[in-house]
């Protein structure tokens, strides 16, 4: 069930560029705008709409929405007063594309300050081309996007093979035949519809084998970038618990996954590179919160973790804040007992997942720690190695899987 | 014998790569310049590329754009004298990069890794 305004009474369209949001108002006015630019000049042979699937936002972004200015009509959907997550409005989406037998998806953030045109044509031409998931690849300060620097960027590259940069960037493109494979799919979790959406579209992509791109955008993703230590919110149980569900779902095919493999790329010749603007983090407070999951988490660990392992955390922990420092591969064993930890305990899995937080800040601490005298480059050649380091653990977690069958 | 087709306009590199992985039990083929390199992988079809970046007469990485729109999945490994080339975008295009040492093993590993590279075609628990 779903609200609808549709005052142009669309009812068939080529290409659609999707907004999900919640109390966006103040700024979704501009990637409508930027939408809307995008479809005309890029895709002006196409029947095209624009598309806002909301959670009924009281702040007003229907009306911000639908009173922004466009040639290219416009729809607005929204979930059931009182339903929220990102999830339930793309799955709205993924509904209403089918209906509209659109070819092409298009979709980007509300909370978008740096869309341009060109973004709509970069997502959207390589559908046209024979792929069927396009990613951005944009250049981001090397202390935004923790969770996908130091969890699903080498987690998705090292368990489904594919090397995804910004598999939870949020501006994706999909084809039509990918919205009907999301709409089959029966494993929408509470995460899913919430902020798991965007790892779980990656990877169900990556998981039918669909062939994927990355997008290069030309400008720096801008939006609201968070503090790491300040604002984990929901989002971080949801996109890992997501990760952890669908390894669980989709061992067949990843078991068979030996290393990685590189993307096609699409969209250069866009000039000079841009440089993202900073990100502050406080990050006497991430090794605080580190050491303070000790107090409340220490004997859970120690059942999650392999001897080994937490030997190495333990020793991790008599470090003082100049000398910190939890290495990668150690990051590595520590997700790996962790999604172990997850599929064998149905019933716990709150409290594993909450419990993994401290761990992650830690990481995180240490990570800024190592990238603070590098730049934006050098930091990229760091998440590499990451990368690397998952790769070679996977002899790890398949032993371990195994265990546990 | 998989087959190992070496892009490099500098003869003596050519020359070491092709004994140092003939050696290892690849089949090499080499060629000196960009030039109808489309045809060449057409017509010898090898199981991996290893591209040099600064060539006289081609850019490397734009070679690199063109192999990847006809083969998709042949592995690349982009192989240069300068690491300043990691923070091109287009490098992410290649499976791997290794800046050129006298020391082969580097090259060697990745070579390996990117010929053990498997990612079955679609999920098989649908």
């Amino acid at each position: 069930m779903h609200i609808e305004e549709n005052p142009n009474d669309v009812r068939s369209a080529d290409v659609i560029v999707g907004i999900p949001s919640y109390n966006e108002a103040e700024l979704i006015s501009y990637p409508t705008q930027m939408a809307n630019e995008g479809l005309i000049k890029y895709f002006g042979d196409k029947n095209s709409v624009i598309i806002n699937c909301d959670n009924n936002s009281p702040d007003g972004t229907r009306e911000a929405f639908m009173n922004t200015p466009t040639e290219v009509p416009k729809i607005y959907l929204s979930t059931p007063p009182g339903v929220r997550g990102k999830g339930n409005n793309l799955k709205n989406l993924f509904k209403k594309s089918c209906d509209l037998e659109a070819e092409a998806i298009i979709m980007v953030d509300a909370d978008l300050k740096s869309i341009t045109p060109r973004w709509i044509k970069n997502l959207g031409q390589p559908l046209f081309e024979d792929f069927g998931f396009v990613a951005p690849l944009y250049v981001r300060h090397k202390y935004d996007g923790t969770i996908t620097n130091n969890i699903a960027y080498p987690m998705t590259r090292s368990i489904y093979g594919r090397r995804v940069r910004q598999p939870i960037g949020g501006d994706f493109g999909f084809s039509g035949k990918l919205a009907e494979i999301y709409l089959k799919q029966e494993d929408w979790t509470p995460a899913v519809a919430e902020f798991g959406i965007d790892i779980w579209m990656t990877t169900m992509a990556m998981c039918h084998g669909i062939p994927t791109c990355q997008s290069y955008m030309g400008r720096p993703k801008i939006h609201k970038p968070k503090d790491p230590g300040e604002s984990l919110g929901p989002m971080f149980s949801q996109v890992v618990g997501t990760i952890f569900d669908i390894m669980t779902k989709k061992f067949a095919f990843w078991q068979e996954v030996r290393w990685s493999k590189p993307t096609a790329i699409f969209g250069f010749g866009l000039g000079e590179m841009e440089m993202p603007p900073p990100v502050e983090v406080n990050v006497e407070r991430l090794y605080d919160e580190f050491q303070a999951g000790f107090t409340g988490y220490d004997a859970l660990w120690k059942e999650i973790l392999s001897t080994n392992v937490y030997k190495k955390l333990s020793e991790v922990r008599t470090l003082g804040f100049a000398d910190f420092e939890l290495p990668a591969n150690l990051w590595a064993e520590i997700l790996i007992d962790f999604a172990v930890a997850y599929k064998k305990s149905a019933h716990d899995r709150e409290k594993i997942m909450e419990s993994l937080i401290p761990l992650y800040y830690g990481r995180t601490c240490s990570f800024v720690i190592e990238l603070e005298p590098m730049t934006i480059q050098q930091a990229e050649e760091v998440i590499e190695d990451q990368c690397i380091v998952f790769e070679r653990s996977k002899p790890y977690l398949l032993k371990k899987w195994f265990d546990t069958k | 014998m998989k087959k190992i087709l070496i892009v490099d306009d500098e003869e003596v590199i050519r020359m070491l790569y092709a004994e140092e992985l003939d050696d290892e039990g690849y089949d090499v083929v080499t060629t000196g310049t960009g030039h109808g390199l489309i045809e060449l992988v057409e017509q010898q079809k090898p199981d991996l590329i290893i591209l040099d970046i600064k060539m006289a007469e081609h850019d490397g990485l734009d070679l690199l754009q063109e192999i990847r729109k006809e083969f998709y999945n042949i592995p690349v490994i982009l192989c240069s004298a300068y690491s300043s080339f990691k923070g091109d975008l287009k490098s992410v295009a290649a499976d791997y990069y290794v800046v050129k040492s006298a020391d082969l093993s580097e090259l060697k590993q990745k070579i390996k890794m990117a010929l053990e590279g498997h990612i079955p075609s679609e999920s098989s628990t649908e």
